[in-house]
C-alpha cells in the first residue's frame, strides 16, 4: 500500500517536472532562434515593405538585397580578409602553441617553469582591455622604425607602416591573444604522450625538432582540431582589436565591414538586413557543419580557461 | 622551442601592460614617445582625476551590472537548462542544446545591431505589441457597438460613447483632448464607411500605442543590454555544464533515486557539489568575458544615449580615439579594468577555497 502511494507521488512530480521542463526549453529555444530567423526573413523584404511590416512574413520574396549589399559594402574583399586572418592566425598560433607545449612538457629546463606561469597569467588578461596600449605600441613602433629608415635613406618616415594598417600586425596580435589558451591546452595534452617515446628517440640520436616533427605533431592532431574549433569563431567574430589596428577598408574584416556598412546605410533596411545575414551566415554554417565536434570541444576545452 | 611564441606573447600581451602602466603615470599626449623628450612621468594624478570622475563611476557601475548578470544569470540558467537535458527530463537533448548554442556562434556585432533594431522605438517589438493591442481593442469595440445595436449612420447615443471611452480611457484621452466630442466627430466624418471599416478606423485611433524606447530612457537603457548579454552566452555555459555533468558517476544518482531522492535534492546534493570546480572555472571565464562586452555595447548603443550605457571599455575607447586623445587617462582606465578583473578572479578563487574546493581537477 505504502509503496504504490509513493510511486504515484513520484510519477506525478515527474510529470510536473517534465511539463515544466518542456515549457522552459521551448521558451528559451524560441528566444534564441526567433530573433535570428526574424533577421533572415527580413532580409527578403524591400525597405518599403519593412517599414510597414516589420514582424510578419514577407509578402513577396525579394532577393535583390543580397547582391546590392554585397556590392555596396565590398563584402567580397572583407570576406577574403576574414578568411586570411582566421586561417593564418589560427594556424600559426596552433603550430606555435604545440611547439611551446612540447617544450614545456617534455624538455626539462630551469626557466621554462617561470615562462609557463607567465603564459598562464595571460589566460586572465583579455586583449580588449589592452586595446589602447596595443594601439599606441603599434603606432609608436611604426614611427620609431620609420625614423630609423629615413635616416638610413630607405623611405620617408610618414609612409612607413610595418604595424599599423597591415595584415601582418593583425595576424601578429591575434596569434598573441590566442597563445595562452593554446599553450595551456597543448602542454596538458603533450604531457599525456609517453615520455619514454621521446627518450627512446633521443637515444637513437634524434634532435628535438625531429622528434617534434615525427612524433609530436602526428600524435597531437586531436588537440590541434580542438584548438581550431575553439579559435576559428573567436577570430572570425573579433571586433575590438581589428577596429583599432586597421582603418583602410581594403584590410577590414567582415564584422568590421558590417558595422561600418550598417552605420552608413542606416535607412536602407533591406540592404542592412542582407548585410547582417551575410555577417552571421559563415559562422552559423560552420557551427551547423561541425555542431557535434564543437559541442564536445567547447565542453571539454573551454572550462579549462 | 618556447622562444618564438614567448616573443610574440611579450609583444602582444606583456609589453602593452608595462607600456600602459608607464603611460598612465605620464603626461603623454600623442606624438612620439621616444626621442623627443616631451613626455614626463607625473605620478598618480590621472588616477586621482579618474576617481573623482562621475562618468568613470557610472561606467564602472554598468560593468558591475554586467558581471552580476553574467555570474548570477548566465551560470545558474545554463546549469538549470543543462540539468533538464542531463536528467532526460526533456527528450531531444541534443536538439535543444544545438538551438540554444546558436547565439554564441554569431558575431557579436551582428547581434548588437540586430537587437538595436528589435528594440528601436518603432521597431518590430512595438509593432507586435501594438497589433495585439489593436485587435483586442477591435473586439471590445465590436461588442460595445453590438450591444447598442449600432449601425453606421444611426443616431449616436451618449451612453455608447461613454462605453467606448471606458474601454481604454487613458488611450482615448491621449487621442483627443475631449474624448466624447472627438469620438462623435470622428464617427460623423466616417459615416460613409461600412461598419467593419468604422470599427477598424476607430480602433486605429483609439487603441493604446506603445513604443519600445528602452534604449533611449535613462532608467531602462541598461536592461536591453543585460538581456542580450544573457541571451548571448547562456548557451555556451549550458554546453560546458552538460559536458561536465556527463562525467559524473551515474551510479551515485541511481542509488539516490532508489532511496527516493527528488529531482530538487539530486540537483542540490549531487550535481552542484560535483560541478563545483567547473562552476568556479566558469565564473572566472564569465568575469573575464563580461569585461569583453565592448563590441556588443559598441554596436548596440555605442555607449549612448548620453553615456548611459557606457562601460569601462567604451569609456576608454572614447578617451583614446574620439575627440582629442587623452592617452594617460585611457591607459589609467585600462589598468583599472585589468586590476578589477584580477581582483574579481582572486575573489572567486578565495570563495572556492573557503568552500573546500578540493575537486579542482579541471
Amino acid at each position: 500500500m505504502m509503496k504504490t502511494d509513493f510511486r504515484q507521488e513520484r510519477s506525478l512530480s515527474a510529470y510536473i517536472w517534465k511539463t515544466f521542463g518542456y515549457i522552459i526549453m521551448l521558451v528559451f529555444s524560441l528566444l534564441a532562434i526567433v530573433p535570428v530567423l526574424w533577421l533572415i526573413v527580413n532580409s527578403f523584404k524591400t525597405t518599403v515593405e519593412f517599414n510597414s511590416n516589420m514582424a510578419g512574413w514577407p509578402r513577396k520574396f525579394f532577393t535583390k538585397n543580397y547582391p546590392g549589399a554585397w556590392r555596396a559594402g565590398d563584402f567580397g574583399i572583407l570576406f577574403l580578409n576574414s578568411v586570411i586572418y582566421t586561417v593564418m592566425s589560427v594556424g600559426i598560433s596552433g603550430f606555435l602553441s604545440l611547439l611551446a607545449g612540447f617544450g614545456f612538457a617534455k624538455i626539462p629546463g630551469k626557466s621554462s617553469k617561470i615562462i609557463y606561469s607567465v603564459f598562464i597569467l595571460g589566460l586572465l588578461l583579455t586583449t580588449q582591455t589592452l586595446m589602447v596600449p596595443i594601439f599606441l605600441q603599434v603606432s609608436q613602433l611604426d614611427s620609431v622604425l620609420g625614423l630609423l629608415f629615413e635616416k638610413v635613406g630607405l623611405c620617408s618616415a610618414e609612409s612607413f607602416h610595418l604595424f599599423y594598417n597591415t595584415r601582418f600586425a593583425v595576424i601578429l596580435v591575434y596569434v598573441g591573444s590566442l597563445l595562452p589558451i593554446g599553450i595551456y591546452l597543448c602542454t596538458e595534452y603533450v604531457k599525456s604522450i609517453p615520455t619514454s617515446l621521446v627518450e627512446a628517440a633521443r637515444i637513437d640520436g634524434a634532435g628535438y625538432f625531429r622528434i617534434f616533427n615525427l612524433i609530436v605533431i602526428p600524435m597531437s592532431i586531436p588537440i590541434l582540431i580542438t584548438l581550431g574549433l575553439l579559435n576559428i569563431p573567436t577570430i572570425w567574430n573579433e571586433f575590438a582589436l581589428i577596429n583599432i589596428l586597421v582603418s583602410k577598408t581594403s584590410l577590414q574584416s567582415l564584422p568590421l565591414g558590417i558595422y561600418r556598412f550598417s552605420g552608413t546605410l542606416s535607412s536602407d533596411y533591406g540592404k542592412e538586413f542582407a548585410a547582417l545575414v551575410i555577417g552571421l551566415m559563415p559562422m552559423l554554417l560552420f557551427y551547423l557543419i561541425f555542431r557535434k565536434q564543437i559541442t564536445n570541444n567547447v565542453g571539454a576545452g573551454a572550462v579549462k580557461g | 622551442m618556447v622562444i618564438p611564441p614567448f616573443i610574440i606573447y611579450l609583444f602582444v600581451l606583456a609589453f602593452p601592460v608595462v607600456l600602459s602602466i608607464i603611460l598612465s603615470l605620464s603626461n603623454f599626449n600623442g606624438g612620439r614617445i621616444f626621442g623627443t623628450g616631451s613626455m614626463k612621468i607625473v605620478g598618480f594624478g590621472q588616477y586621482a582625476k579618474l576617481f573623482s570622475d562621475p562618468y568613470f563611476w557610472h561606467a564602472f557601475r554598468n560593468n558591475i551590472y554586467i558581471v552580476l548578470v553574467s555570474v548570477f544569470g548566465q551560470l545558474p540558467l545554463g546549469l538549470f537548462l543543462a540539468y533538464l537535458i542531463y536528467r532526460k527530463i526533456v527528450c531531444f537533448g541534443t536538439f535543444w542544446q544545438g538551438v540554444l548554442y546558436i547565439p554564441s556562434v554569431i558575431s557579436v556585432i551582428v547581434i548588437g545591431i540586430m537587437w538595436n533594431l528589435i528594440f528601436s522605438p518603432f521597431g518590430p517589438l512595438a509593432e507586435v505589441v501594438n497589433d495585439v493591442n489593436l485587435s483586442s481593442y477591435q473586439n471590445k469595440l465590436e461588442k460595445v457597438m453590438e450591444s447598442y445595436d449600432y449601425q453606421n449612420g444611426d443616431a449616436i447615443e451618449n451612453e455608447m460613447i461613454d462605453d467606448i471611452i471606458r474601454i481604454d480611457s487613458r488611450a482615448a484621452k491621449k487621442a483627443f483632448d475631449d474624448p466624447g466630442k472627438g469620438i462623435v466627430a470622428t464617427i460623423e466624418v466616417l459615416s460613409d464607411d461600412t461598419d467593419k471599416q468604422l470599427i477598424n478606423d476607430l480602433s486605429n485611433i483609439l487603441s493604446r500605442k506603445w513604443s519600445s524606447d528602452f534604449l533611449n530612457k535613462d532608467g531602462s537603457s541598461m536592461w536591453p543590454i543585460l538581456f542580450v548579454t544573457l541571451w548571448c552566452w547562456t548557451g555556451m555555459y549550458l554546453i560546458i555544464f552538460l559536458a561536465n555533468m556527463q562525467k559524473i558517476n551515474k551510479e551515485t544518482i541511481e542509488s539516490a533515486m532508489i532511496d527516493g531522492a527528488k529531482e530538487k535534492s539530486i540537483l542540490r546534493h549531487i550535481i552542484i557539489p560535483e560541478l563545483q570546480g567547473s562552476i568556479m572555472n566558469c565564473s572566472v571565464l564569465c568575469i573575464a568575458g563580461s569585461l569583453n562586452s565592448f563590441a556588443l555595447i559598441y554596436s548596440m548603443t555605442g555607449g549612448g544615449p548620453a553615456r548611459i550605457t557606457q562601460v569601462l571599455a567604451i569609456y576608454m575607447y572614447e578617451k583614446a580615439f574620439m575627440g582629442s586623445p587623452d592617452y594617460p587617462m585611457a591607459n589609467a582606465i585600462s589598468m583599472m579594468m585589468v586590476t578589477f578583473s584580477l581582483l574579481l578572479i582572486l575573489l572567486t578563487r578565495k570563495i572556492q577555497k573557503a568552500f573546500g574546493g578540493e575537486n579542482d581537477e579541471n
